[in-house]
């Protein structure tokens, strides 16, 4: 049997042709030559985060620049799964690359119903899971046994949740870890505070040192890291990860650079 | 899409703005309300950032707002123009401008193609223009306080306005622009940090048929097409 039938697969071995990925929410719902001709240059194309329902953008949506990057709050607008496969599965099941369908898992029910209705699409390589903020290791637990189906699962957590949940992932032993952007809070006016996902060169430090945590204790992982510079890539891959994950260096005129050696 | 390169020119101050002056061809200038996506060459920690058509002197594709820290001789890459940006009626004669609480930079683009279709121009605005706008002004473009525009809403057969996305709602209420005889367009100021590559959701605006992004179906929009603005 070349199958393990006894193995979840969530746990089976997922393989990316390439060792680059966008970090979800950089490049939108499905791969778009024209606009991104770096695409080429990606193992997998992740899409924006997918609700059960649909969401619309948070009506305090910010753009907080900061020394070293920005905090980015949108509210995850997007479609709902429903019209989300409606609109792109064609797109998905074209695409030159294969794609990773980023879900926002808001229970474990309705994690299982959006894994039920994206499972049986063409060219999905995998399903990564938007952890809520708040995650315990019994929760993901839970998100990860609802999650479990014919698709491998890769959750996606920030760094400032890896001591939490490594322990619990080494248990699981997930197919792959996405480690994405940490969030993070700024002032706004009014005495008003705003939490997003940081993004930009000033968390490299962070994600490399949660990256050499998550690969020493033996994960496969994809690691964002506010990426700006070709080093910055070179140094996450020493470490182990298998792909690296890009985001807004992918909303530059020259993007190019990050892909050469 | 393939970035382009040029460089930075020359710098000046407009108002609050400093507008900058790029070696660009013709075809590569964005018409008032568009925008170009530019970033300094090697300056990869910082993303790329719009740079709007802005006034300037006739015949020379002006921008705006310059980053503080470039200089003329930066070099500099960028896409071709974005966006949609405003369509001045080519039967309009009667022209009003309002940059509501914003610099005049980006609004005042449009007096070249309005004075090219002999239009009367007249600028709307509170408090009145730093000095070194108003010197720069064609003498054929009038100057008044926005109650004048709220006490004669007849006048224009065009408005074209520049605000943040945060204040059409208080402009509103002091110009009922809704009901103004002619068309009204509006450039909604918000950030647009992916600027049409990634669908990223910061600068989604609510519209009467939905949410549309400014920096791919704006930045300028009917207001008309508006619902309101959160």
């Amino acid at each position: 049997m070349w199958l393990d039938e006894d193995l979840a697969f969530y746990k089976r071995d997922l393989e990316l042709s390439k060792p680059f990925v966008n970090a979800d929410g950089v490049l939108g719902f499905a791969p778009d030559t024209r606009r991104v001709p770096t695409l080429a240059k990606l193992g997998a194309f992740i899409t924006h985060p997918i609700s059960i329902r649909p969401r619309q953008p948070a009506a305090n949506r910010a753009y907080l620049p900061f020394n070293g990057g920005f905090l980015l709050h949108t509210g995850l607008p997007n479609p709902g799964v429903n019209q989300a496969i409606r609109r792109f599965r064609r797109s998905w099941g074209a695409a030159d690359l294969p794609i990773i369908v980023n879900v926002l898992v808001e229970s474990p029910a309705a994690l299982a119903e959006m894994v039920r209705k994206l499972e049986g699409l063409e060219n999905i390589l995998g399903i990564e899971l938007g952890l809520p903020p708040v995650c315990d290791p019994a929760t993901l637990s839970a998100i990860m046994a609802a999650g479990a189906g014919e698709l491998p699962l890769i959750p996606c957590l920030g760094a400032e949740q890896v001591p939490l949940l490594i322990d619990t992932l080494k248990d699981l032993q997930p197919s792959m870890v996405h480690l994405v952007e940490p969030r993070g809070t700024l002032p706004v006016q009014d005495g008003e505070f705003v939490s997003g996902r940081l993004y930009g060169p000033a968390i490299f430090p962070i994600m490399l040192k949660a990256a050499q945590d998550l690969v020493a204790a033996g994960l496969s992982v994809i690691a964002n890291g506010g990426i700006a510079y070709r080093w910055q890539v070179d140094a996450l891959m020493e470490t182990g990860v298998t792909a690296v994950g890009l985001g807004s260096v992918l909303w530059g005129t020259d993007p190019e650079s990050i892909f050469s050696p | 899409m393939p970035a382009l390169t040029t460089h930075l020119l020359e710098l000046t101050q407009l108002g609050s703005e400093i507008t900058g002056v790029l070696d660009l061809p013709e075809k590569y200038w964005p018409k008032p309300g568009q925008y170009l996506a530019c970033q300094r060459l090697g300056d990869l920690e910082c993303i790329a950032i719009p740079l709007f058509r802005a006034f300037g002197d006739l015949g020379q594709p002006c921008l705006a707002s310059i980053p503080e820290t470039w200089h003329p001789g930066d070099r500099l890459a960028f896409f071709p123009p974005m966006g949609c940006g405003f369509e001045l009626p080519k039967s309009a004669r009667r022209v009003g401008l309002i940059p509501f609480e914003v610099s005049p930079a980006r609004i005042l683009s449009l007096v070249e193609p309005s004075l090219d279709q002999g239009a009367e121009i007249v600028l709307f605005c509170d408090p009145g223009l730093p000095a070194d706008v108003l010197s720069r002004l064609p003498s054929r473009v009038e100057v008044l306080p926005l109650s004048s525009l709220a006490e004669d809403s007849t006048w224009p057969d065009y408005v074209a306005v520049d605000l943040e996305r945060s204040n059409l709602v208080s402009l509103t209420e002091r110009v009922d622009l809704f009901n103004l005889p002619g068309s009204v367009e509006v450039l909604l100021r918000t950030p647009m940090p992916c600027l049409g590559i990634g669908a990223c959701g910061v600068c989604a605006v609510h519209t009467r048929r939905g949410f549309r992004f400014a920096c791919t179906d704006g930045p300028v929009f009917p207001l008309k097409g508006l619902r309101h603005v959160a």
